[in-house]
């Protein structure tokens, strides 16, 4: 190993990229681009669901009964329409989520003891928010459902309302939500999504700056002299590991500060654990570049086989516990799986050394075995 | 270069039996080649012809499947032999500086290839000063090798390649796209540095004129070499003669020799005819015979050129001959009628871009039916004013005219009427040739009813018969250039803009392409506007102007171009000696001016012929130099061009 190449590569590599505007811009602005639209545009959480309602009833108790909804946090009241005719085009074009109707004699009935069902028409294209949405829904009804009860009971046997109210649902929930107490997603997502971005953007980066030299022929440059090939691979990638680990400060960053996320691990072991990380990912980018031979394939290749995990695998969109066995068992071959639980257990979860080793072993293994690959597979004389 | 103790009979390379092969492409054929230490080896052939995939291998930067390698007595068998090679070794690839860094600056290049090389910085210091005064560089260290010219960059990828002063430099190409006086620059300063340090180079080059230049060479073909040896005992075995002669009615004449000679081409006015086997008198009978009715002016014969000796073996090889066979060319749809009038007219055109003011107030006229060609350097201008003239570009000021109308505000039906094909005129390498063709069609809205019958003619004017089917990214350069013809002709035009159309192409494409814009010129009376770096090509316009730093310095036919040179600056002479670095040196003491080196020759002009060549004959004597030969010859075109851009450099400087 001879550091003067070795620094000869990775110093013509740095400079090329900062008078390059285009590649300089990409180093640096993808991973937070990609960060910001990803971390703002995807939330799960479900709220302000906005609804309207048809009450052909129109007595006190209907009133009640709607204000449950209009005053959730979780819905927004668009407003009253006249008929259920209305509804339908309102649902289309996603002015509301979904609607409530209210039969006529709601109260009438009600008080004569009698049962009344009450419609909602939920948007269904978007699953997920639909179940969460018909949560919603039960979880005010039954509230309503348990308070006429009491009020009935209360009346009958003479006592007080919230006696009552204890006796007619005699067992209560108590939760209490560990790491993430106010189960915010944008804490999980934005965490998690530095997993993603430097799942991305390092390969992507290494992927361009070699394929950029066999595209433009300074390649033959290296062949030609007495580099050898771990020389020039270090070299070149010293550079973009520099940019990468740069990135990580970046995203930590943006994830405290502009997502408001906590982070209760170790620092210095989180930071480690993700240049372990990149060197992993960008290793994954080495591998494409020996197989083509064009930039604009470096780029397309590289999304497919890094967003797909990243989305996919790692768990950051379902539980990997949830999975069907062939895909639970794809995940486990991919690094982000590991990564992700050492961004959410240093972030959210506090967690160090001690608990996460394994997945930092799992990532070391994982980057040893890409670059040995890329190592064997590239050539300095290759066949065409 | 020519001192004969360099070359010693130790081999550096030793080929036999080579093959490589891409997928099922056999691209090097069973090649064997030797060369010797000290010596300056050609390679010359048409694109595609295997020389880079030849250079590739002997680099060690390719494998290969068959046959044996030995390089410094090294077997070059597998990548670990390889790299024992490269240290000794400096290898420049093919393309215009594409193996450099553009955003890097001159001298961050020169630096990375010497850390890259491993060279000592005070060796990096002093080689670096001295390769850079040597190439004139030295005022743009600081400039970015993107916004260097073509010439300069060469010579950057030149310093580069020598920087840590290999034993064996492989030289793709070297000179490709390069105009002739950075050409010239550049084979003396690579001259001087070989000679210098006593460096091998293989060296591969498009340019026939340039095979002088070598000891030795092989010309390539199809993978495989046809024939290998000095380039004056490569010129003889052409064996035969060329006879040029003026007549008239031309047309008449041409018609009547490619009866009987293939190898004819025309030249302005004359017609030049290679004739086989023959003494030089039976030589001009049988021309002469040959030319019943037609009215003979002016007949001459010559030695054959080395352009001629190579399209001469190519024939004797059955595939290839297909590749230059005549066809009859069809006619025009509606043709011109021979009137004469002025087509391309630039009155005061210029352009600025920014500061920098592309082209100067340039005049010039073009008249229906003729090809005029516009010779310059690159960067002097030439590519922006076709732009101008074709209406692409709006200039600065002044006009530019192409059949009256002012191309500032010409309308669809002019602009139908020019075919343009730019210097990187884009085929679409993934569709056919048919395919290319019809697309061109089209977009020239050609008339549904006659649209089979255009591609046909297309098919037919291009040469194209029976490669209709097959991919455009798949053909050869010279038949590629050929299908880029046929699309800008697809439309019939009267006036034709050509932007560099033979860069990079073999002479025998290059000539079956100057046939065509003949044709086109002779017969249809097409307008064509031309640019080129080849002096051949140059030399078979009618008209020419000589663009230099955006201002148009000449403007003659080639003959009255050759004939003021020669009134103002003499005669040409070439002297041989045994040892013409020397010799050089020698004249430049005896303050002789003039004088420059070309391959194993010196050359300079001379007024007074007589007296000069007395002098040099007691200078040489008095310096024991063993004189070879001497002899004077009239200037070509490419004397003229050096001679006025550097007559004009010298003035600007002063």
């Amino acid at each position: 190993m001879n550091l003067t190449r070795v620094w000869a590569v990775a110093y013509k590599e740095w400079r090329e990229i900062l008078r390059d505007r285009l590649f300089f811009t990409m180093a640096f602005m993808l991973p937070t681009v990609i960060f910001l639209l990803l971390g703002y545009g995807i939330s799960f959480d479900v709220e302000k669901i906005p609804f309207a309602a048809l009450d052909q009833d129109r007595t006190a108790m209907s009133r009640d009964f709607l204000h449950r909804f209009i005053d959730s946090r979780y819905f927004d009241y668009k407003g009253d329409v006249s008929s259920d005719r209305y509804l339908d085009p309102l649902l289309a074009h996603s002015d509301i989520r979904f609607a409530i109707i209210i039969p006529p004699r709601f109260q009438e009935r009600l008080l004569a003891g009698q049962s009344a069902s009450v419609q909602s028409l939920i948007d269904g294209v978007f699953p997920y928010r639909a179940e969460v949405a018909k949560g919603y829904v039960s979880a005010i009804i039954a509230n309503f459902n348990a308070q006429s009860l009491a009020r009935h009971f209360g009346a009958q046997l003479g006592i007080s309302r919230e006696q009552a109210l204890i006796q007619v649902s005699p067992v209560r929930l108590e939760s209490r939500y560990l790491y993430n107490q106010a189960l915010r997603s944008q804490w999980s997502m934005s965490s998690g999504l530095v997993m993603l971005v430097l799942m991305v953007t390092p390969p992507f980066l290494t992927a361009l700056g070699v394929v950029r030299e066999k595209e433009n022929g300074s390649i033959y440059n290296i062949y030609a002299s007495s580099i050898t090939r771990s020389e020039f691979l270090l070299g070149k990638f010293l550079t973009y590991l520099l940019i990468s680990c740069l990135n990580i400060l970046i995203l930590w960053w943006l994830v405290i500060k502009i997502f408001g996320t906590p982070f209760k691990g170790d620092p210095i072991f989180f930071y480690a654990a993700s240049v372990i990380y990149v060197i992993c990912t960008a290793g994954a980018g080495l591998l494409v570049s020996l197989v083509v031979r064009t930039q604009v394939a470096a780029v397309m290749l590289t999304l497919v086989i890094s967003f797909v995990p990243a989305w996919l695998f790692s768990g950051l969109l379902v539980p990997i516990q949830s999975m069907p066995s062939a895909p639970k068992i794809e995940s486990h071959l991919f690094p982000t799986l590991y990564y992700l639980r050492i961004t959410w257990g240093s972030f959210l979860k506090g967690l160090g050394w001690a608990e996460l080793w394994f997945d930092v072993a799992a990532l070391i293994l994982y980057a040893i075995i890409l670059w040995v690959i890329a190592f064997l597979n590239f050539h300095k004389r290759p066949a065409e | 270069m020519g001192e004969t103790t360099l070359v010693s009979g130790q081999a550096v390379i030793k080929i036999s039996g080579l093959c490589k092969s891409y997928k099922k492409k056999l691209a090097v054929d069973t090649v064997a080649l030797t060369v010797k230490r000290g010596e300056i080896y050609g390679l010359i052939g048409p694109d595609g012809a295997g020389k880079s995939s030849l250079m590739k291998t002997i680099a060690g930067v390719m494998s290969f499947e068959q046959g044996s390698l030995e390089v410094f007595d090294v077997n070059v068998d597998s990548e670990a032999a390889a790299e024992k090679i490269k240290g000794r070794l400096g290898f420049m690839p093919q393309g215009l500086g594409l193996n450099l860094y553009g955003d890097l600056s001159v001298e961050e290049n020169i630096d990375f290839f010497a850390q890259l090389r491993q060279v000592s910085p005070q060796q990096l210091a002093e080689r670096k000063e001295k390769l850079l005064t040597m190439t004139w560089l030295d005022k743009f260290r600081d400039r970015p090798m993107k916004n260097l010219s073509g010439g300069m960059k060469q010579k950057l990828g030149l310093i580069c390649t020598l920087i840590h002063e290999p034993e064996l430099v492989i030289l793709d190409e070297p000179t490709t796209g390069v105009d002739p006086i950075s050409r010239r620059n550049f084979w003396a300063i690579l001259a001087e540095l070989l000679r210098e340090h006593g460096i091998t180079a293989l060296i591969s080059t498009a340019y026939m004129d340039e095979a002088a230049r070598f000891h030795r060479l092989s010309l390539m073909f199809n993978g495989q070499i046809l024939t290998s040896g000095e380039p004056d005992v490569i010129c003889q075995q052409a064996q035969g003669y060329l006879v040029q002669l003026t007549a008239e009615p031309q047309l008449e004449a041409l018609k009547l020799l490619k009866v009987r000679y293939p190898q004819i081409e025309t030249i302005g006015s004359r017609i030049r005819v290679f004739v086989n086997n023959i003494s030089p008198d039976e030589a001009l009978k049988a021309v002469s015979g040959q030319l019943i009715g037609v009215e003979i002016k002016n007949i001459q014969v010559f030695d054959t050129y080395l352009e001629d000796a190579f399209i001469n073996l190519l024939r004797k090889d059955p595939l290839a001959d297909q590749s230059i066979k005549e066809a009859i060319i069809p006619c025009f749809d509606n043709p011109l009628p021979d009137n004469q009038g002025i087509a391309i007219e630039a009155k005061q055109l210029t352009r600025d871009f920014g500061k920098f003011r592309s082209v100067d107030h340039i005049n010039f006229s073009v008249r229906q039916g003729e090809i005029f060609g516009l010779l310059g350097a690159n960067g002097a201008g030439k590519t922006t004013a076709i732009k101008m003239l074709t209406g692409i570009l709006p200039p600065s000021s002044g006009e530019g005219t192409v059949a009256g109308a002012d191309m500032r505000f010409a309308g669809q039906l002019i602009k139908e009427r020019i075919g343009y094909m730019s210097q990187a005129f884009s085929l679409y390498h993934d569709l056919t040739v048919m395919e290319n063709i019809r697309l061109y069609a089209s977009i020239y809205g050609i008339n549904r009813k006659i649209i089979k019958q255009r591609l046909a003619w297309v098919m037919q004017i291009a040469g194209l018969a029976g490669v209709s089917g097959q991919l455009a990214g798949s053909l050869p350069m010279g038949i590629r250039q050929r299908l880029a013809l046929g699309c800008a002709l697809v439309h019939q035009p009267v006036v034709l803009f050509l932007d560099e159309p033979t860069s990079g192409v073999d002479p025998v494409g290059r000539r079956h392409f100057w046939d065509i814009l003949v044709h086109l010129a002779r017969v249809e009376h097409v307008a064509i506007l031309v640019t080129t770096h080849y002096m051949s090509e140059a030399e078979r316009c009618d008209h020419l102007a000589l663009m230099h730093a955006g201002r148009v310095i000449a403007d003659d036919s080639p003959a009255n171009m050759i004939q003021a040179l020669q009134n103002e600056a003499g005669q040409m002479l070439k002297i041989t000696t045994d040892s013409p670095s020397e010799a050089l040196s020698c004249l430049e003491q005896a303050n002789i001016k003039g004088s420059g080196l070309y391959g194993r020759h010196i050359q300079l002009l001379a007024l007074d012929t007589e007296t000069v060549e007395n002098q040099i004959r007691v200078l040489l004597e008095k310096h024991s130099i063993k004189l070879i030969s001497l002899e004077a010859r009239p200037p070509t075109l490419e004397d003229v061009f050096v001679y006025r851009v550097l007559e004009l450099e010298n003035r600007d400087q002063a």
